[in-house]
C-alpha cells in the first residue's frame, strides 16, 4: 500500500474508497475521497483494500507543469532577469509535510504568473532554494555574483524572488555589494502562492515593471496596502517588514516610500531623487565579513549574553532610546573596543536618529569608542558593517556616514 | 406546455438535499471574531482584491473555477469592527473552532452519522470572490447517517462543518462588492443520499433535517441562515445542482420545475437528432444592423460594439419552447451570454420584435446561411463581450443536441432556475495545510433533546398546553426559555412573556428585536423577585425596547412602577375601599370584584395582582 494508490478502507461502520495520500501518519490513513475531501482514518482496526496501484502520481502532478514555457524573444521588450531565492512566491504545499515550500524555479515562475507575459523578455536563473530564514552571506556572495553576471548578460532590470522573513537584509547586503546601473527589485509574497488571493500575481508583475523603470536603485518592492492596487518601492538600505502577515507588511522607517507601482495602470513613479538608469558603471564588491553581531539590550540582561562577542570582528547594539545599555555593562564594550572590534550604536525605536552625547550614559559609551550609526535601522547596520569590514579602510568611520541611503542627513518630519 | 406535474417514478426521478445552516457559535470559525451580522453603512474600511485559479494537489484545474476566471474582476470587500485580519485573508486562520466543532458532532449524533477519526481542513476553491482566500475552508466530520420520512428513509452521506462566505452587497459592471461580516461564520453542510423520489419528499426531508438542527439550540435563525441546494436528476437527464432554495416550502416546487426542465430538454435532443440538427460557424452581422432602430442594437453599435450571430441548423421554432414557466431553451442560451458579461440575446423564433424588424431578420438570416428550418442568435456589445457570448450560446447550443448539460443552478424567486456555472469537481479541493488535523472524539459529546421530545416534555414537566408547549420548542427563543426555567423562573410565566407578550408588543410597534436575551433574562428575575409586578411586564419590555441602554432596574423606574412596597399598598387598598365604605357595607365579599379593578387601577400595575387581592381581601373583612 502506497501513496497515490486507490484504496478502500473499512473501520468500524463506515467504508471509504479514495486515493491514499503521502500525509499518512503513524496513526492515521489519510484519504481523498471522490469527492475531493481528504479524511484521517486511524490505522488501528481498519481494514484495507488496495483496489488499484499508483492512480496519481503524486509527486509528478505537483511538480508538473505542461512543460510549455518556451519563451519568445520580443525585440521591442527590455530584458528583466528573474532571479529565485526561494520564498513564498515561488512555493507550493509540500503534500508530505503539508508546509508551505519553496520548489519553483524562475520558469516555473512564469508559468505560475502568465500575467508577466508580454511585460519583458525574461531571463531565469536560480540562485538558491531557500526559505528566507535559512538565508546566509554565502548566498548572498552567490546572489551579487549572479546579478552582477546578468546584468553584464544584458539584463535591463533584475527582478530578485525572495522569502519575505530575511529580504530586507538581502536587499541591503545587494545595495553595499553592487554598484548597479539597472533596477535591482526584491519581491516576494505574504500570502502563499497556492491560494487563488495570493499577493504573489501583483507583486511579480509590479516588481518586474519597476525593474522597467529608470531607478537604477536597490529596491523591495511589495503591496503598499491591503487592496492589490498599488506596490510600494522602498529603498533597500530603509525597509523593514513591519507586520507578521499582512501584504503590506513593508515598509520604509522614518519616510514615505521611494516610490509606487500601479498596478492596473502599470505606472511607476517616484517621489524623491534616484539614481537614474545608466549612470553608474557595474561593480561587484561581494567581499562580507560573517563575523559580525547584533545585540538587543533589554532591561535585565545578563552580562554573560555578551561573552560569546569576544573575538568578534564587529558589534552592532540595538540600544534603547537615544541609543542606550545599562551603565553597568559599558566597561564590557570599551573591552571589546580595545581588542579591535568595532562596536556601533543603532536603537530599538526604528524611528529616529541616535545620540549619545545626551545623557552620561551615552557620554560614557561615546568614550569607550562605541560608534553612532545615525539614524541606521539595526538589521541594516549589520549588514553594513559586515560589508565595510571586508571593504573599507576604516569601518568605525564608515558606520557614522552614509554610504547607500542607508544614514539620512536630515530628519524631516513626514506622516 | 401547461401542466408542471409528472410521473416521477416513469421519469426515473432522483433527487438529493444538501443542507447549508449556519451555527450560532460565540466566535466564528477559524477567529475569535463575533458571529455577528452588521449593516453595510457600519463598514470601518474596504479593501480591493483580485482572484488567480490555482491547481489542486493532484494538479488538475477545476472546471467551475476556470469559467470563473476567463473574466477578470475586482473585488471590494466591507470590513467592520467587529471582523479582524483572517477574514481579510491578511493572517493565517486560527484553529479549528472548538465550540462550533462539539455542535457539529451533536448535529452528527441527532442524525445517526459516524463521527470521522481526524478531521482534515481542506480548500475548496471558490473564485466568484465570495471567500477572500479564494477558497472556502471545509471538513469532513461525518458520515453515513439515516433520518425517517413518511415515503421511507433517507440516507445522510457526509456532515461537512465549513466557513460561511461573504455577503454580496452590490453587482458592478467590473466585479462586486462584498461584506466580511458573514464570512467565516461556522456552517454546517449536510448532504443526503440519492434517495429522494418525489419533490414531497424533498419537503419532508428539508423540514426533518431543519428541526434536527433546531434542537441543537445552537443554530441562527431568519431569513439566510438555512439554505437548501436540491440536486435533482431523471433518468435520461443529468444531475443539476440547485443552489440556494431559501424558503422550505419551495423545496417541492423547485423539484417539479427541475424535473420538466430536464425532461423538455430530452425532448428537444430528441427532436434535434431526428431533425439531424447542428451549430454553424459564429459570425460578425454588425452590417446587418448597421441602420437599426432596435434601442438594444442601436445602443451597442453607438458605444463602439458589434453584432455576432451563430446560426443554428434545425432549431427553429424549439429555441423559443418553453421549459419552465416563462424560460426557454432560448433562455438558457441567453444565461451563458449574460455569464460571460452580455445583457442576453435575441434569437428568430422571438423576431421580429425589440425594434427588430422583419426585413432585418431576413438579412440575418441571409447573413449566416439560415433557412426557415433554422433559427439564430445574436448578441449585441462591445467587441470583446459580443464574441465571449456568441461563443458561450454556442457551446450551450451545441450541447442541447447531445444532452441535459450537468451544471449548477441558481433558485429563482418564482421556483425556475438559471444556469450559474459548471458543476464543481474533486479538482477543487486541496488541504488547508495552516490549519492542523483535529482528533475528533464524540464520546463526551451530550446528545441534545429533539424539539418533539421537548414539546412532550413542556407539557408533561412544565404543564403548558400543547400548543404553546410546540410554540416555546420550535420557538426562536427556545433557548433562552430553557435558560429562564433553569434559573428558576416559572415555566408558564416564562413562555407567556416569550411567545404571547413579545407578540402583543411587536404589534403594538414596539421595536422588540431591541431586546436581547439578557434584557429579557433580567425582566424575568425582577418579576420572580417580586420586583416587578406581572402587570408591569410590557410596560417595562416596551420601555427598553425604546432605549436598549437601560438596565431592567432602570426601565422600571423610567415606566414609573418602581417602589410600591406592601404598606403603600395597603394604604392605597384602604382608601379604595374607604371610599367605597357603604358598598362594602351593602354587599360584604361581594364588592370584591367592582374594587379589585379600582384598586390595580389606582397602583397602575405598579403592584401584582396576587398581592393586592389579598390586602384586599383582608381589608373587606375588617369591615364586614
Amino acid at each position: 500500500m502506497n501513496a497515490g494508490d486507490r484504496v478502500r478502507v473499512t473501520r468500524a461502520d463506515v467504508t471509504n474508497e479514495g486515493v491514499l495520500m503521502p500525509s499518512s501518519t503513524e496513526d492515521h490513513l489519510v484519504v481523498k475521497l471522490d469527492g475531493g475531501y481528504n479524511v484521517g482514518i486511524a490505522r488501528e482496526g481498519a481494514d484495507v483494500d488496495v483496489l488499484e496501484t499508483d492512480v496519481y502520481d503524486i509527486e509528478d502532478a505537483q511538480s508538473e507543469g505542461d512543460g510549455t514555457s518556451e519563451i519568445e524573444f520580443d525585440d521591442d521588450l527590455p530584458t528583466v532577469s528573474l532571479i529565485s531565492t526561494g520564498g513564498t512566491i515561488a512555493s507550493t504545499v509540500d503534500y508530505r509535510t503539508g508546509a508551505v515550500t519553496a520548489q519553483f524555479d524562475a520558469e516555473d515562475v512564469l508559468r505560475a504568473v502568465p500575467d508577466l507575459a508580454g511585460r519583458a523578455n525574461y531571463r531565469g536563473r536560480v540562485v538558491a532554494n531557500i526559505l528566507s530564514e535559512n538565508m546566509t552571506t554565502d548566498v548572498w556572495v552567490d546572489l551579487a555574483e549572479a546579478i552582477a553576471e546578468e546584468i553584464e548578460a544584458g539584463a535591463d532590470g533584475v527582478v530578485v524572488m525572495h522569502g519575505t522573513d530575511t529580504m530586507q537584509f538581502s536587499a541591503s547586503a545587494m545595495s553595499f555589494m553592487l554598484d548597479t546601473p539597472v533596477p535591482i527589485v526584491f519581491t516576494g509574497s505574504q500570502r502563499s502562492a497556492d491560494r487563488p488571493s495570493s499577493d504573489n500575481v501583483m507583486n511579480a508583475v509590479c516588481a518586474v515593471e519597476a525593474a522597467k523603470a529608470d531607478a537604477a536603485e536597490v529596491m523591495i518592492c511589495m503591496h503598499g496596502s491591503e487592496s492589490d492596487d498599488v506596490c510600494a518601492l522602498h529603498e533597500g538600505t530603509r525597509v523593514r517588514k513591519n507586520h507578521t502577515s499582512r501584504r503590506d507588511a513593508f515598509e520604509t522607517v522614518g519616510a514615505k516610500p521611494l516610490g509606487e507601482v500601479d498596478y492596473e495602470a502599470e505606472e511607476v513613479t517616484f517621489r524623491r531623487d534616484y539614481a537614474p538608469r545608466g549612470e553608474a558603471d557595474l561593480a561587484l564588491h561581494a567581499d562580507i565579513e560573517s563575523e559580525v553581531e547584533l545585540v538587543k539590550f533589554t532591561p535585565g540582561m545578563d552580562p554573560a549574553a555578551l561573552d560569546y562577542l569576544d573575538g568578534k570582528a564587529g558589534v552592532i547594539i540595538e540600544g534603547t532610546g537615544l541609543g542606550h545599555v545599562h551603565t553597568d555593562l559599558i566597561p564590557r564594550f570599551e573591552e571589546l573596543v580595545d581588542d579591535g572590534t568595532v562596536v556601533a550604536m543603532t536603537s530599538q525605536c526604528l524611528e529616529g536618529r541616535v545620540c549619545d552625547r545626551v545623557y552620561d550614559t551615552g557620554r560614557d559609551l561615546l568614550d569607550a569608542g562605541v560608534v553612532e550609526a545615525g539614524d541606521t535601522l539595526p538589521g541594516t547596520a549589520k549588514v553594513k558593517l559586515m560589508w565595510s569590514l571586508a571593504n573599507l579602510a576604516d569601518p568605525t568611520d564608515a558606520m557614522g556616514r552614509n554610504l547607500e541611503g542607508e544614514l539620512t542627513q536630515r530628519s524631516v518630519p513626514w506622516e | 406546455m401547461t401542466e408542471y406535474d409528472y410521473d416521477y417514478e416513469d421519469l426515473g426521478l432522483v433527487a438529493g438535499l444538501e443542507i447549508h445552516q449556519q451555527l450560532d457559535t460565540e466566535t466564528k470559525l477559524f477567529c475569535g471574531c463575533p458571529t455577528d451580522l452588521r449593516e453595510p453603512d457600519e463598514a470601518a474600511r474596504t479593501f480591493t482584491r483580485f482572484l488567480h485559479p490555482t491547481k489542486s494537489e493532484l494538479g488538475e484545474l477545476d472546471d467551475a473555477a476556470l469559467e470563473e476566471s476567463r473574466v477578470e474582476r475586482e473585488f471590494e470587500y466591507l470590513a467592520y469592527d467587529s471582523t479582524c485580519l483572517v477574514e481579510e485573508d491578511d493572517e493565517p486562520p486560527h484553529r479549528l473552532d472548538h465550540e462550533a466543532r462539539t455542535v457539529a458532532m451533536q448535529i452528527a449524533e441527532l442524525l445517526d452519522m459516524n463521527v470521522v477519526d481526524e478531521a482534515h481542513v481542506m480548500r475548496k476553491l471558490v473564485i466568484d470572490g465570495s471567500n477572500t482566500s479564494g477558497f472556502q475552508r471545509s471538513s469532513l466530520i461525518a458520515q453515513e447517517g439515516e433520518i425517517q420520512t413518511s415515503d421511507g428513509p433517507v440516507s445522510v452521506v457526509d456532515l461537512m462543518l465549513e466557513e460561511e462566505s461573504a455577503q454580496r452587497v452590490e453587482e458592478r459592471d467590473d466585479g462586486v462588492l462584498y461584506s466580511i461580516d458573514r464570512l467565516g461564520i461556522p456552517l454546517v453542510e449536510i448532504g443526503t443520499g440519492p434517495d429522494i423520489s418525489s419533490p414531497e419528499q424533498a419537503r419532508e426531508a428539508a423540514q426533518t433535517i431543519g428541526m434536527l438542527l433546531r434542537s441543537t439550540g445552537k443554530v441562527k435563525r431568519g431569513l439566510g441562515t438555512i439554505r437548501q441546494d436540491v440536486n435533482v436528476s431523471i433518468a435520461d437527464g443529468a444531475r443539476v445542482e440547485i443552489k440556494g432554495v431559501q424558503a422550505l416550502d419551495q423545496i417541492d416546487e423547485i423539484v417539479r420545475f427541475e424535473v420538466g426542465r430536464q425532461a423538455e430538454l430530452v425532448e428537444i435532443r430528441d427532436e434535434l437528432q431526428s431533425r439531424d440538427a447542428s451549430v454553424g460557424d459564429v459570425a460578425d452581422v454588425t452590417g446587418v444592423f448597421e441602420d437599426s432602430d432596435s434601442g438594444v442594437i442601436r445602443g451597442a453599435l453607438d458605444a463602439g460594439g458589434k453584432v455576432t450571430a451563430v446560426p443554428l441548423y434545425g432549431f427553429d421554432g424549439l429555441v423559443g419552447r418553453e421549459l419552465q414557466p416563462d424560460r426557454r431553451l432560448g433562455t438558457e442560451l441567453s444565461d451563458h451570454a449574460k455569464r460571460h458579461g452580455a445583457g442576453g440575446i435575441f434569437h428568430t423564433d422571438e423576431l421580429p420584435a425589440y425594434g427588430v424588424t422583419e426585413a432585418e431578420v431576413e438579412a440575418l438570416r441571409e447573413a449566416v446561411d439560415a433557412g426557415p428550418e433554422d433559427a439564430v442568435a445574436i448578441v449585441a456589445d462591445d467587441p470583446e463581450t459580443a464574441d465571449l457570448a456568441i461563443d458561450a450560446v454556442a457551446e450551450r447550443a451545441e450541447v442541447a443536441i447531445e444532452e441535459v448539460p450537468e451544471e449548477t443552478r441558481g433558485a429563482n424567486d418564482d421556483g425556475t432556475t438559471r444556469y450559474l456555472r459548471p458543476l464543481p469537481g474533486a479538482a477543487r479541493m486541496y488541504p488547508e495545510t495552516d490549519v492542523l488535523t483535529v482528533d475528533l472524539d464524540p464520546s463526551d459529546v451530550e446528545t441534545p433533546e429533539l424539539l418533539t421530545e421537548k414539546v412532550d416534555r413542556y407539557q408533561a414537566e412544565f404543564g403548558l398546553d400543547a400548543g404553546l408547549a410546540e410554540q416555546v420548542a420550535y420557538g426562536r427563543k427556545m433557548p433562552l426559555f430553557e435558560e429562564a426555567v433553569d434559573a428558576g423562573i416559572d415555566a408558564t410565566f416564562a413562555a407567556g412573556l416569550l411567545e404571547s407578550t413579545l407578540t402583543e408588543l411587536r404589534r403594538d410597534d414596539v421595536p422588540v428585536s431591541e431586546l436581547t436575551d439578557d434584557h429579557l433574562l433580567a425582566v424575568m428575575h425582577l418579576v420572580e423577585d417580586g420586583d416587578l409586578a406581572k402587570e408591569g411586564v410590557n410596560d417595562v419590555l416596551a420601555t427598553i425596547a425604546e432605549d436598549p441602554s437601560l438596565t431592567a432596574e432602570e426601565a422600571v423606574e423610567e415606566a414609573g412602577l418602581s417602589g410600591v412596597s406592601e404598606d403603600e399598598v395597603r394604604e392605597a387598598i384602604a382608601e379604595v375601599v374607604e371610599r367605597n365604605a357603604d358598598q362594602v357595607e351593602e354587599q360584604g365579599m361581594g364588592a370584591f370584584s367592582a374594587l379589585m379593578g379600582e384598586a390595580m387601577g389606582a397602583l397602575r400595575g405598579k403592584a401584582d395582582g396576587g398581592v393586592v387581592s389579598d390586602v384586599l381581601r383582608e381589608e373587606i373583612q375588617k369591615r364586614a
